[in-house]
């Protein structure tokens, strides 16, 4: 490698202009056809916050904060890029190279395009996507995954009734709508969507189900009360074709199973999902035929008290998975060794109300943010709205820091990604 | 060294570079692939301009003259790269395609290979000449071409177009590697590219699938 030297120079210094961040450290959730996972320290955390009305600018906005613990910056608020309005932020995705992050609003429809690679401390919208409900009638753009050179949208429901009925939406990574695929309404399918899972070396496309605007816009406490509506929610799983992107399989999974992570162990083929209204962990994977089934494998504290289990987050090497519950506020550790029998081994209350969980790849640091949905989030004392930062030493997690999301005038905090140090940085 | 002792020394460097990668099979228990012409490829972006060089050749080129007429399987490599899921992929997939299509003789003719390097510094006309040589000696039924980009400027747009990234490392005092992240891409004979594959999702039977794809469409002039 050596003789190249000089050439590797030249090359480096003629090529500079378009080279990414390629550090490295990560989150164990994202696109496996993503680049540049980072298997270090994170260096900034982007978070995709609601606006709320009378509270700073009031705008939907993503919040940077420096999460190095070596920068004198660290647990600060480094930067904030409204885009204006509130839609309902809620979910993101990186591009396959990791430049760039989609960010989607629930209500509106609207998708932002944020340049993340270019300067990761300071983020720059560089496109807005507003016409997906023109273009495919679909609403709600809620998970944003990665294919090379496209991002696969799940939509969460139709402009016609804005029901349930819903699917997924391809795009080119420059924002050009390509094909739009329906989750089936047949042979045992509802029609709902939520989530993205892809095993690229099974050729297996996994989604999960939720439910339609009508319902993720009305008040929680109205929802639950509402027998009619709570009926339209998502009871199934779909394994897709990846090359075909036709259905393939349709799981019965009671309760609106949401999250989906596949274990990330070379050659592994099973996936786990929480279903939020049952309270139930489900293990998808293969029985001894070779056939995909999708099983009950726990529960997530007690069914009764609907505690809402929410978004899930996989280690690394598929050994444990954080389960956060909405209700109790908690966040829960799940060991997964044996992925028939899990077995909760920890739980700690992070707050009167907790939604997201992002682990770094080592899993040594865990985040959790609070905001589920606007109109389903908690009221008064009870509507705390933060990050929290811990460290996970294998026994307990350490609080590190806390961003206090409505002290600091932001908004409702929700999704979070990991970015790297700026290229010109490195 | 003489063209005749490089093109064998290309063609063991390659080897030994194919060697050393993963094979590129099909998963077992993955769920089938779906036969060719049942199923839809996007057209996802297409062919940027460029202009590049061939390998010997005197005159820069159009790099649609490399792209249309016939499908095309286009990726970009550097001669010395050594990462099993990088380049040493790329060779194993592209020749195992093209081993697959000398069994097809519908696809004589229809389908040609390009290397693109994007380190002409190292990978010059010349050298790249020699790889021409050595991967088309005779009548082929899939010619593979070896280009790099005109100029350095042309090379930044290049890549930027298609969505190619790069990112030097620099791993030591005096290494140097040039990590990218390996994507191929299966482009129409109108130009348009048609799938982008990975490492994550690199096999010849999916290729060959998507190939046998778009000469049905081809031939049913859906499409047109």
């Amino acid at each position: 490698m050596k003789r190249h030297h000089l050439r590797a120079l030249l090359l480096a210094a003629s090529l500079s202009a378009i080279a990414p961040n390629f550090s490295f450290a990560d989150e164990t959730c994202n696109s496996p056809f993503m680049a540049s996972l980072i298997k270090g320290q994170e260096k900034y955390l982007q978070v995709w916050t609601l606006g709320v009305k009378g509270m700073g600018d009031e705008s939907d906005k993503l919040v940077t904060i420096d999460v190095d613990p070596a920068s004198p910056h660290y647990g600060k608020v480094i930067n904030s890029l409204s885009v204006g309005g509130r839609g309902e932020a809620h979910h993101m995705g990186f591009t396959d190279d990791r430049k760039y992050l989609w960010a989607g609003r629930l209500d509106d429809g609207k998708i932002f395009v944020f340049d993340v690679g270019t300067d990761p401390a300071k983020p720059k919208l560089v496109r807005t996507i507003s016409n997906i409900s023109e273009e495919t009638g679909l609403v709600g753009p809620h998970t944003f995954y990665a294919l090379p050179g496209r991002m696969l949208v799940q939509a969460l429901s139709n402009s016609k009734d804005h029901g349930g009925e819903t699917g997924l939406v391809l795009y080119s990574n420059d924002g050009k709508m390509l094909s739009v695929h329906m989750m089936p309404t047949d042979k045992g399918g509802d029609g709902y969507g939520y989530d993205i899972g892809i095993n690229p070396n099974k050729n297996a496309l996994l989604t999960s189900s939720f439910t339609g605007w009508n319902n993720y816009m009305m008040d929680l406490g109205k929802l639950v009360k509402d027998p009619e509506a709570m009926k339209h929610f998502g009871a199934t799983m779909v394994m897709w074709n990846l090359k075909s992107m036709e259905p393939a399989q349709i799981f019965k999974v009671p309760g609106a199973p949401l999250e989906i992570r596949w274990s990330l162990n070379p050659g592994a083929d099973y996936a786990f999902t929480a279903t939020a209204l049952t309270s139930k962990i489900w293990l998808i994977s293969k029985d001894d035929q070779g056939n995909w089934v999708a099983k009950d494998v726990a529960t997530v504290g007690d069914p009764d008290k609907i505690p809402l289990p929410v978004d899930i987050s996989i280690s690394a090497d598929a050994k444990h998975l954080w389960v956060d519950t909405f209700m109790d506020g908690k966040a829960r550790l799940f060991d997964i060794s044996d992925p028939e029998h899990p077995q909760q081994v920890y739980e700690k209350v992070i707050g009167s109300q907790v939604n997201m969980v992002s682990e770094s790849w080592d899993g040594k640091r865990v985040y959790f943010t609070t905001s589920l949905l606007s109109r389903w989030d908690k009221t008064g004392a009870d509507d705390e709205q933060f990050l929290k930062a811990y460290d996970w030493d294998g026994k307990q997690l350490v609080e590190k820091f806390e961003v206090d999301f409505y002290k600091e005038k932001l908004g409702r905090a929700h999704h979070m990604k990991f970015t790297g140090e700026a290229p010109n940085k490195t | 060294m003489n063209a005749k002792i490089f093109s064998i020394a290309a063609s063991g460097l390659v080897a030994a570079l194919a060697a050393g990668a993963p094979k590129v099979v099909a998963n077992p228990g993955a769920l089938p692939l779906p036969a060719p012409g049942t199923y839809r490829l996007d057209r996802i972006q297409a062919v940027p301009f460029s202009v590049v060089k061939e390998g010997g050749g005197a005159f820069p080129h159009l790099l649609s003259r490399y792209t249309t007429g016939k499908i095309t399987l286009l990726t970009f490599f550097y001669s010395y790269c050594r990462d099993p899921n990088g380049c040493p992929l790329a060779w194993t997939a592209f020749e195992e395609v093209r081993r697959q299509i000398k069994d097809d003789p519908a696809l004589h003719g229809k389908v040609r290979l390009v290397f693109f390097s994007f380190d002409p510094a190292h990978d010059t006309p010349a050298s790249l000449r020699l790889f021409t040589e050595a991967y088309n000696n005779g009548r082929v039924a899939t010619p593979w071409f070896f280009l790099t980009a005109w100029n350095g400027w042309m090379m930044r747009r290049t890549l930027a177009r298609f969505g190619q990234d790069i990112a030097v490392e620099r791993s030591g005092a005096d290494d140097i590697v040039i990590n990218h992240m390996l994507k191929v891409f299966l482009i129409d004979g109108d130009g348009w590219v048609r799938e982008i594959y990975s490492s994550g999702f690199l096999n010849a039977e999916a290729i060959l699938g998507d190939i046998r794809t778009l000469r049905i469409e081809q031939a049913d002039g859906r499409e047109k």
